[in-house]
């Protein structure tokens, strides 16, 4: 089967049943999840028609300004997602954030686009958009998960962590196990998708190919492709955030700002 | 002769433009000294000492250690110096030896040498922790034992203050009596300086001991 079946609008309606399903459970456990499900499904219904017709568009402009921009605005869009979930307030982060995840997200892109998948130009973007999309929403949870822990654990353990200094550690080693934790929650659901892929699931990527007629064979290959990239930019994004977060949780004098819970 | 430390006109408040917790306070320590600070709660003793080693930062003033600005020395450097002991004595999951062995583990206690185990089963000995062994967690231990153990540590560091917070407010009075005992001979037998905060009525019986009130944000010493 190579030619893709097209899914008419009735079609699509007929899946809203699993909504309906859904919605029927939330109210018979009095799960209190309707409005979310309502609300979610407006979102994903209007969210993914205009992005529909955004990369529509775009593939039709081939213009590399428009792909950057929008590679922007979807950087920024991650780091506007990661600071509703992590509940610090009082150190500033967003700002490092967005740089760190705006370089590190284009050379990957640019790496996977220009140098793996070898597409001329290196910005084609029916490419570069999919290619950078998965690296900034898988690295975009990580990122999210990651800040948050170190957050809370510095909260949680401040006195350990004053502990440490207050016996000639520097800010690196008095916050070392707290920093590492932190790293690690972030990358195993990565690398535990490294682990199950292709056993205990298809991911969504090599699902789509397959689904419009691709060959199995070479549908894997983009998906491996994928699977080390985001390996590989999760690890890189997160490093060097929360590197740089971690030193602006203490001060000058190497003193702890986060607040205690 | 200089004193250890000198504090100059210090002011300190949490929050820009809030009511500031201190100011104007003035302090000298000289060599050897034990001075004891009282006050109520909230009176900021416990501040005084954390600004001293810079987990807090003064909102003016200075504080000079050796006659030189602690804002200027290294903060690792700074705190193996002038070392402060906790309220709550806190633990890493580790051994007891583990834990006695902390400040040797860092960049800047590397280079030291690390007491041998019969050197620190001597001084278990010495801070009432008989029948503790250095295998065992150091998280399983009594609140008084985790304090004698804190203290023990901050020791074995070699500070030449120790900066001691509510150092019994946790303890019974037995506990209590064994600290005491404890500090008294650090400050009388190994001549180390101690700068110690309490609510209590605690008054050292050592010929160089000094007692300073907090009241109305003002800082008396005798």
């Amino acid at each position: 089967m190579n030619q893709i079946i097209e899914i008419s609008i009735p079609q699509l309606l007929l899946a809203l049943l699993f909504i309906l399903i859904a919605q029927i459970t939330s109210l018979v456990q009095r799960l209190g999840l309707n409005k979310d499900i309502t609300i979610g499904t407006i979102r994903t219904v209007s969210q993914l028609f205009l992005m529909g017709y955004a990369l529509t568009f775009i593939f039709g402009a081939q213009n590399l300004w428009l792909t950057l921009g929008i590679f922007v605005v979807m950087v920024f869009s991650a780091v506007f997602i990661i600071r509703g979930r992590v509940k610090e307030k009082q150190i500033p982060y967003e700002v490092p954030t967005f740089l760190t995840m705006l370089s590190s997200y284009f050379l990957t892109a640019l790496f996977v686009s220009w140098l793996v998948i070898g597409v001329h130009p290196w910005w084609e973007p029916r490419y570069f958009i999919p290619t950078a999309g998965m690296v900034i929403g898988n690295s975009m949870s990580a990122l999210a998960i990651s800040i948050e822990r170190l957050f809370s654990q510095m909260r949680q353990q401040r006195d350990v962590v004053e502990m440490k200094l207050c016996l000639g550690a520097n800010y690196r080693e008095a916050s070392a196990e707290i920093f590492k934790g932190a790293v690690k929650a972030g990358m195993i659901p990565s690398i535990n998708a490294m682990m199950g892929v292709g056993l205990v699931f298809i991911p969504g990527m090599m699902s789509g190919q397959i689904l419009a007629g691709t060959d199995p064979l070479i549908a894997i290959r983009y998906q491996i492709v994928v699977m080390f990239m985001l390996v590989g930019s999760t690890a890189i994004s997160s490093i060097i955030v929360m590197r740089i977060i971690r030193r602006r949780c203490f001060g000058q004098s190497e003193e702890l700002l986060v607040s205690p819970e | 002769m200089q004193p250890l430390l000198e504090i100059r006109d210090l002011s300190f408040g949490y929050d820009k433009g809030s009511r500031p917790v201190f100011e104007h306070l003035d302090l000298d320590v000289r060599k050897g000294e034990c001075v004891v600070v009282k006050g109520a709660s909230g009176s900021g003793k416990s501040t005084l000492l954390r600004l001293i080693c810079r987990l807090n930062v003064p909102r003016s003033g200075e504080i000079l250690f050796k006659s030189k600005n602690v804002a200027e020395i290294p903060p690792p450097e700074l705190r193996s110096k002038i070392t402060y002991v906790q309220q709550i004595p806190q633990m890493t999951d580790a051994t007891v030896r583990d834990n006695l062995l902390l400040p040797f583990t860092f960049a800047l206690g590397q280079h030291k040498a690390a007491p041998d185990d019969a050197t620190l089963e001597r001084m278990l000995d010495a801070f009432y922790l008989h029948g503790v062994s250095l295998d065992q967690s150091a998280l399983k231990l009594s609140v008084g034992q985790k304090q004698r153990l804190s203290i023990m540590r901050a020791i074995l560091n070699e500070p030449d203050m120790l900066l001691l917070d509510e150092p019994t407010s946790a303890l019974d009075s037995d506990s209590a009596a064994m600290l005491f005992s404890i500090i008294e001979r650090l400050n009388t037998e190994e001549g180390k300086t101690l700068v110690i905060v309490t609510h209590s009525e605690y008054q050292p019986a050592v010929p160089q001991a000094r007692s300073c009130t907090f009241r109305n944000g003002k800082l008396e010493c005798a």
